[in-house]
């Protein structure tokens, strides 16, 4: 049977390194991940955690392949929900390819073990990757705080 | 196994009614619908209809209109490998969260067999990223590879 798998694709006018800074640069992700921030080295086999706007630990895992503007694949578990830690390692792909007149298609697949890693993802991801699309369309947010 | 079921979620920097009348509206939808204009009265039961260069590509019905926080309709589409023949259900909620609207598309009800979810699976992320930038920025920035006369087509500003 297939794992537990999330998939949301969105459209953005803007090149394929635009939205790659968007999604790792701090000083984005603090705008677009509300307040969350990556810590890793952005190479294969480096940790990696994300940590929240107030300090805690969210996630966390490791590169296990990165290709600058292209593809970034994350072994990634919760840290900070203990029913969705249990679930153990998830695997993230972020996929950005260039589309013809000016748009790029980011594709975002997150396989999971559980539902409840799904569940959480299925939230938050179409919350900010629809701020990273009006952050580089627009220069705003569309979501300045997290509403649930 | 569960019958398939497409959900999208998007946020949009805009009001409810101005979202649930961009996704009704002629105009509007000829904007970032890729061409595709809808025509309807919009009440419970009437027809649905888009309308591409003078071509039938989508039908419909009206199932519930609770403007501006729930549309409806059966989808049927005629259009590429689509004969008409196979129809779904889709359906919209809108939901006002302080500045922006979330908005989910619910598309399921599928015939057995149907090979309309491939279809869809692809043509929803399209759509509503353009309906995104239609209404947050006035343009529509996507062309929709299905149709490939119109691909490296031009973004037109929005004159409203």
């Amino acid at each position: 049977m297939s794992k537990p798998t999330f998939v949301y694709v969105t459209y953005i006018r803007s090149s394929a390194e635009k939205v790659w800074d968007a999604l790792t640069l701090p000083e984005f992700t603090a705008k677009t991940w509300f307040g969350a921030r990556h810590e890793t080295e952005w190479k294969a086999g480096a940790a990696w955690r994300l940590i929240l706007a107030d300090g805690r630990l969210a996630d966390s895992g490791e590169i296990v392949e990165i290709d600058r503007p292209r593809r970034l694949v994350l072994k990634w578990r919760n840290e900070w929900k203990p029913e969705i830690k249990e679930e153990g390692w998830s695997r993230c792909t972020i996929e950005i390819a260039s589309e013809a007149d000016g748009a790029v298609k980011l594709t975002v697949t997150h396989e999971a073990n559980g539902p409840k890693l799904i569940e959480a993802v299925s939230g938050g991801w179409p919350r900010i990757l629809s701020n990273v699309k009006s952050l580089l369309e627009t220069g705003e947010l569309v979501l300045k705080e997290k509403v649930s | 196994m569960s019958k398939p079921s497409f959900v999208y979620v998007t946020y949009i920097a805009s009001t409810p009614e101005k979202v649930f009348k961009a996704l009704t509206d002629t105009e509007a939808t000829a904007k970032f619908w890729f061409g595709n204009a809808v025509t309807s009265d919009w009440k419970v039961g009437s027809p649905v209809a888009f309308h591409r260069e003078g071509k039938l590509i989508l039908s419909g019905k009206v199932i519930e209109n609770d403007a501006p926080r729930r549309l409806s309709y059966t989808f049927t589409p005629h259009h590429g490998p689509h004969d008409g023949s196979d129809t779904s259900r889709v359906v919209m909620d809108l939901e006002q969260q302080k500045n922006q609207v979330k908005l989910t598309v619910t598309h399921d009800d599928f015939a057995p067999g149907s090979t309309v979810f491939a279809s869809i699976s692809n043509g929803w992320p399209l759509v509503l990223s353009n309906l995104k930038s239609y209404l947050e920025t006035g343009t529509t920035p996507l062309y929709a590879p299905w149709y490939e006369e119109n691909a490296g087509q031009k973004t037109e500003k929005v004159v409203s």
